[in-house]
């Protein structure tokens, strides 16, 4: 079968773009707070970073799936002091984050505003998640199941690449005890790879500590053109160049056997973007709702080769002292996955590394870092963050 | 009184009164001969609107399965159960859960057909049918 054409734009940034703050809310359960004081306090924790006071945005996405009332990017602003400037809400489902930080950075990058706001919060339902409206024939088919879908993966990644369920279920023991450097991750846990197996089957091979929990949390960072960025960051000491970022959608039919796979389109267009290639990438944040998923991520953005990322998971290379550290904050598996701040969490993390300041979880070597957030639709984004 | 509707006639069109029988359905386009399964209005691969509807294969190859454990709450039949993405002559795929087959018989590669199933009494009483799979019986 014939593949399909890549109709991508060659899209070339007019000017630098630095993200000169990041912020977030700590991921877990917070019954007792709104989704509006999760991401205020976001927002806050990124404009104290930035050195950056409300009044200086200029234009800010917010990112969210779920129903919290109309405009809910305007309410949470409202509650800090409405400044008059665009607000925009965004759903793309596990990526509205990187959505938005992906139209706050072309929002910059080709002049129309200087300094851009990408923040995104969630209370995910407990529960296995769904991505059809409740209607949908799809419920009867028993496919409309998230984990269900990456139980096919993970079996076919096995039966493709030969990889023992022991080494895949590894990647949650990695990230879980990553996690536990990480303050603000949702499971400051460290499980064994018996923990990991042992737990309650979702669906087979995927076990329950395979799978990101279900999230709430916020996320919040600031972008700017370079030379505003200088002005609050003389010399450009604590800002990250954002040197590529792409988001494509499956160009094909989703279900198309020969299809064309959309991060691979995604990562393509970030590295051309960024003059780079995989090889420069010191670190990495990928899409890993399921444990299969950080392995076909890393595989696809073509930082292992094909059928490799498991090897590489048992060898301790995806680990923080690895020559590929991966998901260094947890990922969405330890981290958790509010899925409008999932994205803009990835940005924070590569921030943290790239600048030294990840503490007992710094990588030696961190000068590139990318981010990959995959979202339901056929979404995939990539971003590129440089030293 | 109460009949038997398929659980959309986009996808499903049943080929008796009694709804025992169906079969998948899917487009084709004309220009570039891609199908894919329901209906599209413009072909996805060259945005062509020369399409037409078509009946797909009956039968087709598991390209991977899992056993759900834990359903979402919209699903109301058996648990844990089979689900299978199946792969069809015609280079596309159609996942569904599988029925009539012990777990420890599943298999990438494994031949499977179609079959159909009531999936639910809607608020009328009429039974929806949804499609399955099984494995083939005999040689395939």
């Amino acid at each position: 079968m014939v593949r399909a054409p890549d109709r991508a734009t060659q899209k070339r940034p007019d000017r630098d773009v630095y993200v000169l703050g990041v912020g977030l809310h700590p991921f877990g359960r917070f019954p007792d707070k709104t989704i509006h004081q999760m991401s205020q306090e976001a927002v806050r924790a990124a404009l104290k970073d930035g050195g950056i006071r409300l009044s200086d945005i200029q234009v800010a996405y917010f990112g969210h799936v779920y129903y919290y009332g109309m405009s809910v990017g305007e309410e949470v602003l409202a509650g800090l002091g409405l400044t008059g400037i665009p607000v925009i809400n965004v759903e793309n489902a596990c990526s509205s984050g990187s959505t938005g930080f992906w139209q706050a950075y072309w929002n910059v990058a080709t002049g129309v505003f200087d300094v851009a706001l990408a923040f995104g919060s969630e209370k995910v339902p407990r529960g296995a998640v769904t991505t059809r409206a409740a209607d949908s024939h799809e419920r009867l088919t028993g496919a409309d199941h998230m984990m269900a879908i990456y139980g096919l993966r993970m079996r076919r990644y096995m039966h493709d690449h030969g990889a023992p369920v022991d080494a895949i279920a590894q990647v949650a023991v990695k990230s879980h005890h990553n996690a536990t450097l990480n303050p603000y991750a949702q499971h400051q846990k460290e499980f064994t790879l018996a923990d990991v197996l042992e737990s309650r089957p979702i669906a087979d091979p995927v076990t329950l500590h395979q799978c990101c929990p279900t999230s709430e949390g916020a996320a919040a960072a600031i972008l700017c053109a370079k030379d505003v960025a200088q002005r609050y960051d003389p010399g450009l000491k604590r800002s990250v160049r954002v040197a590529g970022a792409a988001l494509r959608v499956q160009p094909f039919h989703d279900r198309q056997v020969d299809n064309p796979d959309v991060t691979e389109l995604a990562a393509r267009e970030a590295f051309q973007i960024a003059d780079m290639t995989p090889a420069d990438v010191d670190l990495a944040q990928v899409h890993d709702a399921a444990t299969v998923g950080e392995l076909i991520q890393i595989e696809t953005l073509g930082l292992v080769s094909e059928g490799q990322g498991w090897r590489y998971t048992v060898e301790g290379r995806t680990s923080l002292a690895g020559d590929l550290p991966v998901n260094t904050d947890g990922g969405l598996l330890a981290m958790g996955h509010p899925f409008g701040a999932s994205g803009i969490r990835m940005i924070h993390e590569l921030v943290t590394q790239i600048r030294g300041e990840a503490g007992s979880r710094q990588v030696k070597k961190a000068r590139v870092g990318i981010a990959q957030c995959s979202g339901w639709g056929g979404v995939s984004t990539v971003h590129i963050l440089a030293k | 009184m109460p009949r038997r509707l398929s659980l959309s006639s986009d996808r499903l069109k049943l080929l008796d009164p009694e709804g025992t029988d169906g079969v998948l359905l899917g487009t084709r386009c004309r220009e570039c001969g891609v199908t894919v399964f329901g209906s599209t209005v413009l072909c996805p691969h060259c945005t062509s609107d020369q399409l037409a509807r078509v009946e797909l294969s009956r039968r087709g190859e598991v390209w991977s399965y899992t056993v759900v454990h834990t359903p979402t709450k919209e699903w109301k039949g058996e648990v844990p159960y089979a689900l299978v993405d199946v792969e069809l002559p015609e280079g596309l795929r159609v996942p569904a859960a599988l029925v009539d087959c012990p777990f420890d018989q599943l298999r990438v590669g494994m031949p499977v057909e179609l079959t159909l199933r009531v999936a639910e009494i809607d608020s009328e009483g009429n039974e929806v049918m949804a499609y399955r799979w099984r494995p083939v019986k005999g040689p395939a």
